[in-house]
């Protein structure tokens, strides 16, 4: 075990909304080659048979409305490009803009669903974190399809055979909420959501009626501080713009289209100064930032083949005439660790590496709580047992403050 | 010495946007909110009253959402910070 590892007392763990990891961090491989980003020659065909590339020419607002469809039949045209599901079809990443015509009914704002950011200009936050720590090539979102659906994955370590975004209920099953497993166990677990108004994605824990393992950001933001902090916490930024309770404006920080992206940096700033800027915390807390799924933005990467959760969705629900054994993942996403114990410009391999790649998905989220705090021991799926740990990048090496970056959101 | 500071620039005036339509993800999780809500329907009369389709905006949306949760946290007895 490592001495980052034996160290480790808090796992922290930030879920963003809907966007692509090309998007957002595609940029990078410019200056970072490591980093599986665009190189400007990937390309998709539009309606009008034209070859569309990849453009540097995101905004942070405005650019993505109508909202890119993400479920599952879209999904599956922006992988395979239009081929009819059966034996033999190749993901091929090509009807990501046959996809967003089908909602502009406009060519060139189709086109729009293939530009990403410059990175390091317009994402000071996001990409100082992916090469001042360590960067996920490979994390994808669990299912290609919408947010419900993946969210789960990160509470339960499977969807118990949803696609899409109905609620489900779960109350005979044996598989707990990673929540739940630790609060059995004796440990501390907490979601903690930006507000009321805004509050929670994780509704089926609400019905439970098991209020005990929420909270709201200032909490968050107070434990850190005292350090009172769970030895689990996921965190929901705020998804709606509403009135504050002052009369103020408090925007939707989750970077969901069409919301401000911007915003979303800022926030992302603020929990990771909250971990920051307590010594004794930074030193003893790992804090994930990932996103859950693409948001129907473009990605080069071919999701992989994965493990089984046992449920099967039925062509009903898929709604592409095909059903769906969850043996293939979603689209890739951001996902950035962050730790003094991680060394800069790690770049975790994924399939551009075969030979060393490391896939991750959703429920490496539970399957690595599980296995730090509860030594392994819940019932979960076998897709969650054999889901990758992202702790193995804590390393016996330290790095001094003055080595890591603190933020400053300007007001 | 002192670590390296990163400026993180201000969001663009003018991004507050209560009254943007809702998106499928605002609704749906208004409509799980109103799932959870029929669990406790003796206290809830008036928010089950609220006609879906009125949520068109995130600002009904959130003040919907705002009501629901405020609720099933009393419920627990402890109510988490508004």
């Amino acid at each position: 075990m490592s001495a980052g590892l034996d160290n480790l007392k808090h796992i922290v763990v930030l879920m963003m909304e809907n966007r692509s990891f090309d998007h957002m961090l595609g940029a990078l491989k410019q200056k970072y080659p490591k980093i599986n980003g665009l190189t400007g020659d990937e390309s998709n065909p539009d309606t009008n048979g034209a070859t569309v590339n990849v453009q540097q020419k995101a905004q942070f607002q405005s650019q993505l409305d109508p909202d890119p469809d993400h479920h599952f039949p879209g999904v599956d045209l922006q992988i395979f490009g239009g081929a009819p599901p059966g034996p033999g079809r190749v993901a091929n990443m090509q009807g990501f803009v046959k996809d967003y015509f089908s909602q502009t009914k406009d060519v060139n704002r189709s086109h729009n669903i293939l530009y990403y950011f410059d990175s390091e200009k317009d994402l000071p936050v996001l990409s100082t974190l992916a090469t001042e720590f360590a960067v996920f090539n490979g994390w994808f979102s669990s299912i290609p399809g919408p947010t419900i659906c993946n969210r789960a994955f990160a509470h339960y370590g499977t969807s118990f055979g949803q696609v899409g975004m109905d609620i489900f209920y779960i109350l005979d099953t044996a598989v707990l909420s990673i929540y739940e497993r630790m609060i059995q166990a004796g440990r501390t677990a907490k979601i903690y959501y930006y507000d009321q108004p805004s509050s929670t994605m994780e509704i089926v824990n609400l019905l439970k009626n098991q209020p005990q393992i929420f909270a709201t950001l200032d909490q968050f933001i107070s434990d850190c501080a005292g350090n009172t902090l769970p030895d689990y916490s996921f965190i929901e930024p705020c998804y709606n713009d509403h009135p504050g309770p002052d009369g103020g404006q408090i925007l939707a920080s989750d970077q969901h289209p069409d919301h401000n992206v911007r915003e979303g940096e800022r926030f992302i700033a603020n929990v990771y100064n909250a971990i920051r800027t307590n010594p004794t915390l930074w030193q003893n807390t790992v804090l994930l930032v990932v996103y859950d799924e693409h948001g129907g933005i473009y990605d080069h990467v071919i999701p992989p083949a994965c493990t089984p959760d046992g449920n099967i969705a039925s062509a009903d629900a898929t709604g592409t005439g095909e059903p769906f054994a969850f043996d293939r993942l979603g689209i890739r996403v951001p996902a950035i660790l962050i730790s003094p114990w991680i060394p800069r410009g790690t770049v975790v391999p994924g399939t551009e590496d075969p030979a060393n790649a490391q896939i991750f998905e959703h429920a490496s989220i539970p399957g690595t709580v599980t296995n730090f705090f509860l030594n392994g021991d819940a019932k979960r799926t076998d897709r969650e047992q054999k889901a990758n740990s992202f702790l193995g990048l804590l390393t016996d090496q330290m790095r001094p403050d003055d080595d890591c970056v603190v933020f400053n959101n300007l007001q | 010495m002192p670590p390296k500071v990163i400026a993180v620039p201000k969001t663009d005036p003018g991004a507050y946007n209560p009254n943007r339509p809702a998106g499928t993800l605002l609704q749906a999780q208004a409509l799980h909110m109103r799932e959870a809500l029929i669990r406790h329907v003796h206290e809830l009369t008036t928010l089950l009253d609220i006609d879906m389709k009125s949520l068109r905006t995130e600002a009904d949306v959130s003040a919907y959402v705002h009501r629901a949760t405020a609720l099933l946290h009393t419920r627990a007895g402890k109510t988490a910070k508004t």
